[in-house]
């Protein structure tokens, strides 16, 4: 690693901790800004959170659901680069909504042909797609949240440790949803719990900054797949045997797993053993 | 790797270390500083005119080595800033360098062209561009026939592309570059002829006709 990176990584993080009202350890395992980029741009980095955290605590404040109506909370910013990644992040999440959209449709005929076989009522993945949250600047801003939590040391060193199949529900952590329909407080307690799950996989060695700078170097491609972690396992063959007991028995104390959608799942698919 | 020895041929014109740099940059563009490599291309484009008309396809291989390596934009992050410093010092540049600003114009469009988000043209480049353009279709650019060979380059590569982002700018471009061809006294036939081909070439789709190709580009007729 040469020295301007590792020159620059410290600016970041003595610059982040600033920021950062959460505990220093956190900010420490910080290695990308909040769009997924390096950090680099420390002035505009620094002027837009301090914007969002200026109106976080304004809305924390209220008690009504999330509305934000379509302005967006930070406002546009000047340079092209953050314009282009802001531009990036919207297309993104409007394809990650289309995809989402194929899954419920997808899950939408398996169930109404379990139905007719299993007779159980109600198909409560129709009811997911007319829940779905579309509101463009919910999205963005919890795709935001997302990107924060996972731009961090421990939740590379998670993705890399724990294979997506090896994942347990209610023991591993996982990214929440961003198109269900959520309150805001729902929606940031499940942000916080996510979050402070994924430190369990926090570095180690705190004392030694070369340890933590190797990390960085064996990022993988890994990476650059996460964006499957947004989606709920609805139609996941090859997941769905191996995932379905612990869902069922971890479901208290998980407000994100406990919805109708992976109950209905678990029902429908351990029928079939029970035959 | 198709694309190497077309990029290894732009490169040849940077002094070796800086070579060295860029190769590694398109390999590796984790263990470079990417900042000081967007500066390198921009630095040259600015002086290589030949260079500013391809550079786009570099840049395009360290944004996608770079995105496949760490999800990373760094490069294009420090392109784009450093794209808008010079953009903001246009005038002054062009007062100072008709060259350099007919470079900067070139690597704009050229960078427009290539990189691109999710297969769409980036929006924060589109009146920027338009910008230029529209500077380089003013009476006093128009005389000039550097900055009228630009303007009809930048047109027939990514004229096409512009006017689907943005047709009614382009329609005002066009109706400087009428006026221009039309009214301008003091145009060198050069730059008419220029000027009437573009015209041509638009009206025609972004398409010339096999007829119209044969009367701009075939040897005099007898």
């Amino acid at each position: 690693m040469s020295d301007w990176t590792r020159s620059r990584r410290r600016d970041a993080h003595s610059s982040e901790r600033d920021n950062d009202s959460g505990p220093s350890r956190w900010s420490h395992c910080r290695k990308r800004g909040v769009d997924g980029s390096l950090r680099a741009n420390r002035e505009a980095d620094g002027h837009h959170k301090t914007n969002c955290s200026h109106t976080d605590n304004r809305h924390a404040s209220f008690t009504t659901p999330e509305n934000a109506g379509p302005v967006s909370r930070c406002a546009r910013r000047a340079d092209w680069g953050s314009q282009v990644e802001e531009d990036e992040m919207r297309r993104d999440v409007h394809r990650d909504m289309q995809r989402y959209r194929r899954r419920i449709l997808g899950a939408e005929v398996t169930q109404r042909e379990r139905k007719t076989s299993s007779g159980s009522s109600g198909s409560c993945d129709s009811r997911e797609g007319e829940n779905m949250e579309t509101d463009e600047s919910v999205l963005l801003r919890r795709q935001k949240q997302i990107n924060y939590g996972k731009n961090t040391l421990a939740y590379d060193r998670y993705i890399k440790e724990v294979p997506k199949h090896m994942r347990q529900a209610g023991v591993h952590p996982k990214t929440p949803n961003k198109f269900r329909k959520y309150s805001r407080r729902s929606w940031d307690q499940q942000i916080k719990l996510w979050k402070v799950k994924l430190h369990a996989w926090d570095p180690p060695t705190e004392g030694s900054p070369d340890k933590v700078l190797d990390n960085i170097d064996e990022l993988g491609l890994d990476d650059v797949m996460d964006i499957e972690l947004d989606f709920p396992t609805l139609s996941d063959p090859q997941d769905a045997p191996a995932s379905v007991t612990t869902r069922s028995l971890s479901l208290e104390g998980e407000e994100c797993l406990g919805t109708p959608v992976k109950v209905q799942k678990t029902d429908t698919t351990v029928e079939p053993d029970m035959a | 790797m198709m694309e190497n020895s077309v990029d290894d041929y732009r490169i040849q014109s940077f002094d070796l270390d800086t070579q060295m740099l860029l190769k590694t940059a398109l390999k590796d563009p984790s263990s470079v500083n990417l900042e000081k490599v967007s500066n390198l291309i921009m630095d040259q484009s600015l002086k290589d005119q030949v260079f500013s008309k391809e550079a786009g396809r570099i840049c395009y291989t360290i944004v996608q080595a770079e995105a496949k390596q760490n999800n990373g934009n760094v490069f294009r992050r420090n392109l784009l800033n450093r794209l808008q410093q010079e953009f903001k010092d246009r005038e002054e540049t062009r007062e100072r360098s008709l060259q350099e600003w007919v470079c900067y114009v070139t690597f704009i469009c050229n960078i427009f062209d290539y990189l691109k988000v999710n297969n769409m043209p980036m929006v924060a480049l589109v009146d920027p561009v338009f910008d230029c353009l529209m500077r380089l279709a003013q009476p006093d650019a128009l005389m000039n026939e550097e900055e009228v060979d630009c303007l009809v380059l930048q047109l027939n590569r990514i004229g096409e592309q512009l006017e689907k982002v943005n047709s009614q700018r382009m329609d005002e471009l066009f109706f400087l570059l009428r006026d221009g061809f039309l009214l301008q006294e003091g145009l060198t036939s050069m730059a008419r002829l220029l000027l009437l081909e573009i015209l041509e070439f638009r009206a025609g789709g972004w398409l010339l006709s096999s007829t119209a190709h044969k009367y701009y580009y075939s040897e005099i007729a007898d």
